[in-house]
């Protein structure tokens, strides 16, 4: 394994160096309040629930092995606390999709906002991200989680199987499964039927 | 569907991915080459693929983010004990000379202070530790920040008695 410079933080945490832990909330605190946007839709409630992985990290770092990446350990805590808060059911299912635009056209992913977007632009962008959250909110958890996973964070399926407790061809399917929801769901946005 | 067509199903997304190698790849992409249905499948994942990297990212955290947070670590995690209560605990503390030790014990133990404070008081008394190699020889620096403080008590604050 490449060396860590996270894993060194945190063993330096371990053996008591504060200013090492907050380097590790300042570089990943954010990022995790993202991840665990994935999860619930209210910023406030995200940012509690960003908040309390890193406590528990805290609280738990005797528990840390160098033997894994730090990532696969925050995520792994990161994803256990968010199942673990849709599961008390606070957080259902939106209703059906709203197919295509206002106006009826279909979406081009391309006219999605950048650094500079424009009003028009911006609502799009708030309505896809509306789409993608009531697709994610209707997967079962072990697909949404390794779907976010996978596709919003980026890690590779060897990471992602380490973070679920799983196996690499069980993290391909689940990805898979959902790929092929996400795919049905989102359609209307590519202005193409739903083939998968 | 056929089996071998459903088996390539559940390869789509792994071949997307870039997560298929050698064999397994060369057998999946030979599939694709005669079977119109399972292209029409992995172009729709590719176009889902798209459209979802162009989704914008969720929202950023209201300002004070970070301070929020280290006021919650403040309330809730517990305190570490500072390096003049663990010093002041340490069963080879006699090392230390009295004077020193008194002048630590009343600074460091029950003090609910800031470390900067405490560090600051004990700036104000360096001269009753006589011996920093005997501090710094106790097993109580635990920490870069401990390391920190044996070395430059003398030049924390500006006030010497």
């Amino acid at each position: 394994m490449a060396p860590d410079p996270d894993a060194a933080l945190m063993l330096a945490f371990q053996g008591g160096d504060e200013a090492a832990f907050r380097a590790l909330f300042e570089k990943h605190g954010r990022a995790t309040m993202a991840f665990c946007q994935r999860f619930v839709k209210d910023p406030a409630r995200a940012e509690e629930l960003a908040q309390d992985v890193f406590l528990k990290l805290h609280q738990g770092a005797d528990r840390y092995r160098p033997s894994a990446r730090f990532t696969t350990f925050l995520y792994r805590i990161a994803t256990n606390h968010c199942l673990n808060e849709v599961r008390r059911g606070e957080y259902r299912a939106r209703p059906e999709l709203d197919p295509g635009s206002e106006d009826g056209a279909p979406l081009d992913p391309d006219a999605l906002p950048g650094p500079a977007a424009t009003p028009e632009e911006e609502a799009r962008g708030n309505a896809l991200s509306r789409d993608v959250d009531a697709m994610l909110a209707r997967l079962p958890e072990g697909q949404r989680a390794a779907f976010v996973l996978a596709r919003f964070e980026g890690l590779p399926y060897e990471e992602i199987a380490l973070v679920l407790g799983t196996t690499v061809p069980s993290v391909k399917s689940l990805v898979h499964r959902a790929t092929v929801t996400a795919a049905r769901a989102l359609a209307h946005w590519s202005g193409k039927g739903a083939d998968a | 569907m056929s089996r071998a067509d459903r088996h390539v199903s559940e390869e789509l997304t792994a071949l997307l991915d870039g997560v298929l190698e050698g064999d397994a790849r060369t057998a999946v992409e030979a599939h694709l080459a005669g079977c119109a249905p399972c292209r029409a499948e992995r172009d729709a994942l590719a176009r889902a693929l798209a459209v979802l990297a162009a989704a914008p990212p969720p929202p950023p955290p209201a300002a004070g983010f970070e301070q929020r947070f280290y006021a919650r670590l403040a309330r809730e995690a517990p305190r570490r004990a500072s390096f003049l209560e663990r010093l002041a605990a340490h069963p080879l503390r006699w090392l230390v000379p009295a004077t020193g030790l008194a002048a630590a014990l009343a600074l460091g133990i029950g003090a609910r202070r800031t470390g900067e404070q405490a560090d600051l008081e004990v700036a104000r008394h360096l001269d009753l530790l006589e011996s920093y190699v005997e501090v710094a020889s106790l097993d109580v620096v635990e920490s870069a920040e401990d390391v920190d403080v044996v070395a430059h008590l003398d030049e924390l604050g500006g006030a010497r008695p």
